[in-house]
């Protein structure tokens, strides 16, 4: 039996999906990526490093600020740029603004309508109008903090090599203050929502993998660790993971030094890094009253709400931290274009993006390579599907296929990043 | 609801090969997006829904992406013929976007740093949208703005077709009480580029750097008469690749002379 679907919507970029099943087995379930191939390494190649996050960040458009860091934060090792504490700081509210709004759009409008068997999300919002509004109110809060900090929501503008070109006032950073505090509100009231779904069952084991600085709820910066006992410096990723080009594929998928498949995103940040919660995640994971280590991968939505929570309780925190702290440190300091490789890692949204430059002594790019989460996912997220094919292949094909799509997008894939 | 949408315009928001940012600055406006998506009939987005394509005629598609691969050039041209009006939202459809900046390198060549298997890969010489259909109105930017979205969207709803007012990015950046970038010696193309997007860039002191394209009477040789002395001819060029503009550019110098 061929099993195919020729696309798969409410996610971005562009995939459909295929399967072979034979005599009731799953012989082969592949994503069959149908995204143009941008060469966004390829054009980096000659071209000035001030450029690259510029260019970099329009890799993706849900996820631009992790492009953005992440591009950045390579290029500072390469050429041994420090940066002051302040704009560690601002970064990482960046990142924090960019999990909010991109985990809120995929939770409420690209995944809630297969959790209630709804073919079109403005069918969902004319039915949940409430829920609608608390959605809408918690991804502007996450794009705010963007929009405050990187002057734009969608490529933003303010972050560069060796600080920020503008820092907020602190008038801006009060205000902050006070809608994250009520949007800690709106985001557990809408977490109660979600916690009464019951996702479907479905469990298989992997490896899951993240940054973990040993200190706190790490996105910015730390080790690559894995609940099977991995821990090496970012240094070391690509020693340890292993890009591979299949013929006629446009993703380059990533395998572990076992070759083994893996995941990444928040589910995996979770199952490895659940002791280190705030105090309101971690209320409401216990509410959820998941058992860990969790492979079920629709929990990956659930997770995703404890990380808004998380996030907005994080912002909070170094919002208020920063109230009167000297934000002008964060401006750009002068630095030296030195030549160099760098290589840097943070937490996208949907999990860890890695960045790989080196550089002339003149300040060209050299070389580049991008690694996302999605293409390290991909292996993953196919073998778990072959496993779930095996409860789904014998229902009516509508229904299958209803129930394949809503499966891959709980893992909130992004075609055009993996691609890229 | 089958029946409210009866004499609604029908629309649809189709993407090519993008990062999808300009249909997030759309979804981005929230509410006041989804009170405009209650004027018309969304018969195709697949942002927001599973259904099948039903392949009705429309009244306005928007277009989001460069065509890359022969499936994009396909959804190009079958939309088109069933639009009265085909409207490109965003640099990458408008000026070609970043993947053009392979059309100033190695072009087919650059897939190779890239790639170690390159057959079966579409890897096109990139052109823009307009070089495979005809294009009746362009929201420039990267992204576009979401606000001149509303603004032009009720004339596009009546098949009017608006003109973005010929003014430098400078009018909106000194009525924001900007200081200038270019008296600080800093780099920005604002004077020679289309306004309408509140000069979001300079506003964050980042130097405009083209994403809305040319302006009509945009002074070229004027610009690059005061970018002299802030950089060098070859960094002039390099960075009006990034957003499609140094094609623009050299056609404008061809038609001038």
């Amino acid at each position: 039996m061929e099993i195919r679907i020729n696309h798969i919507n409410k996610m971005e970029g562009h995939a459909g999906f295929m399967a072979s099943v034979l005599k009731g087995d799953v012989k082969s379930a592949k994503l069959e990526v149908k995204e143009g191939v941008r060469l966004i390494e390829g054009i980096l190649i000659g071209r000035h490093y001030a450029d690259m996050p510029i260019i970099a960040q329009r890799i993706c458009g849900i996820c631009p600020v992790v492009h953005n860091l992440t591009a950045i934060k390579s290029i500072e090792k390469a050429m041994r740029v420090l940066v002051s504490a302040e704009t560690k700081e601002l970064r990482k509210l960046l990142e924090w603004g960019q999990i909010v709004h991109s985990h809120a759009l995929h939770l409420f409008f690209l995944s809630l309508a297969d959790l209630l068997d709804i073919d079109n999300d403005l069918k969902l919002v004319e039915q949940y109008p409430e829920e609608t509004k608390m959605a809408i109110k918690i991804r502007e809060f996450g794009m705010e903090l963007v929009k405050v900090i990187g002057g734009r929501v969608i490529h933003p503008l303010t972050n560069e090599v060796g600080g920020f070109k503008k820092v907020p006032t602190r008038e801006e950073i009060a205000t902050l203050i006070e809608r994250g505090v009520e949007t800690l509100e709106t985001a557990e009231k809408l977490g109660r929502f979600f916690a009464g779904f019951k996702f479907p069952e479905f469990s298989r084991e992997t490896e899951y993998v993240c940054l973990n600085n040993g200190r706190e709820y790490s996105i910015y910066e730390g080790d690559i660790v894995s609940n099977k006992g991995l821990k090496i410096s970012v240094e070391k990723f690509e020693n340890n993971f292993h890009e591979l080009q299949k013929p006629n594929e446009v993703v380059k998928r990533v395998e572990t030094r076992n070759r083994n498949s893996y995941m990444v995103g928040a589910i995996a940040r979770i199952n490895n890094n659940y002791k280190k919660l705030t105090p309101r995640a971690e209320n409401y994971l216990e509410s959820l009253g998941y058992r860990m280590p969790d492979y079920n991968p629709f929990h990956n939505v659930s997770y995703q709400m404890v990380e808004i929570i998380l996030a907005i309780e994080k912002s909070i925190g170094i919002l208020r931290n920063l109230k009167d702290a000297r934000l002008e440190n964060a401006l750009t300091q002068k630095y030296q274009v030195r030549e160099g490789v760098g290589v840097a890692a943070v937490e996208a949204p949907r999990g860890t993006l890695y960045y790989h430059v080196d550089i002339d002594n003149k300040g060209y790019i050299k070389n580049a390579n991008i690694i996302t989460p999605t293409a390290q996912a991909l292996s993953h997220l196919e073998n778990d599907i072959a496993q779930y094919l095996v409860e789904v292949k014998d229902l009516s094909e509508e229904k299958r296929t209803q129930k394949l799509r809503g499966f891959i997008r709980a893992y909130d894939p992004c075609i055009s990043c993996a691609v890229h | 609801m089958e029946k409210e949408n009866k004499n609604k315009p029908k629309i649809a928001i189709v993407s090519l090969t993008s990062c999808e940012g300009c249909q997030f600055a759309l979804l981005d406006l929230g509410e006041r997006f989804l009170e405009l998506v209650k004027q018309v009939e969304m018969v195709d987005w697949g942002m927001i829904e599973d259904q099948e394509d039903p392949g009705v005629a429309l009244d306005i598609a928007f277009v989001e992406g460069t065509p890359i691969t022969e499936g994009n050039i396909k959804t190009l041209k079958k939309i088109r013929e069933r639009s009265k009006l085909l409207v490109v939202i965003g640099n990458c459809a408008a000026m070609g976007g970043i993947p053009e900046i392979k059309n100033y390198q190695e072009g087919k060549n650059t897939i190779k740093y890239v790639y170690r298997y390159i057959q079966g890969i579409n890897n096109p010489e990139i052109k823009e949208v307009d070089n495979f259909v005809k294009v009746d109105f362009v929201f420039p930017g990267c992204p576009i703005d979401g606000e001149e979205f509303l603004k032009y969207f009720p004339s596009l709803l009546k098949g009017e077709i608006p003109q973005i007012p010929d003014q430098p990015v400078c009018v909106e950046c000194k009525a924001r009480g900007n200081k200038c970038l270019l008296l600080e010696g800093k780099p920005c193309f604002g004077p020679m580029i289309l306004g309408g997007c509140n000069a979001v860039c300079p506003t964050a002191r980042m130097g405009c750097q083209g994403c809305r394209g040319l302006r009509p009477k945009g002074n070229i040789k004027a610009m690059r008469a005061t970018l002299k002395k802030m950089m060098t001819d070859e960094e002039f060029e390099n960075v009006t690749e990034i957003f499609g503009l140094r094609d623009d550019i050299e056609e404008r110098a061809k038609d001038e002379q």
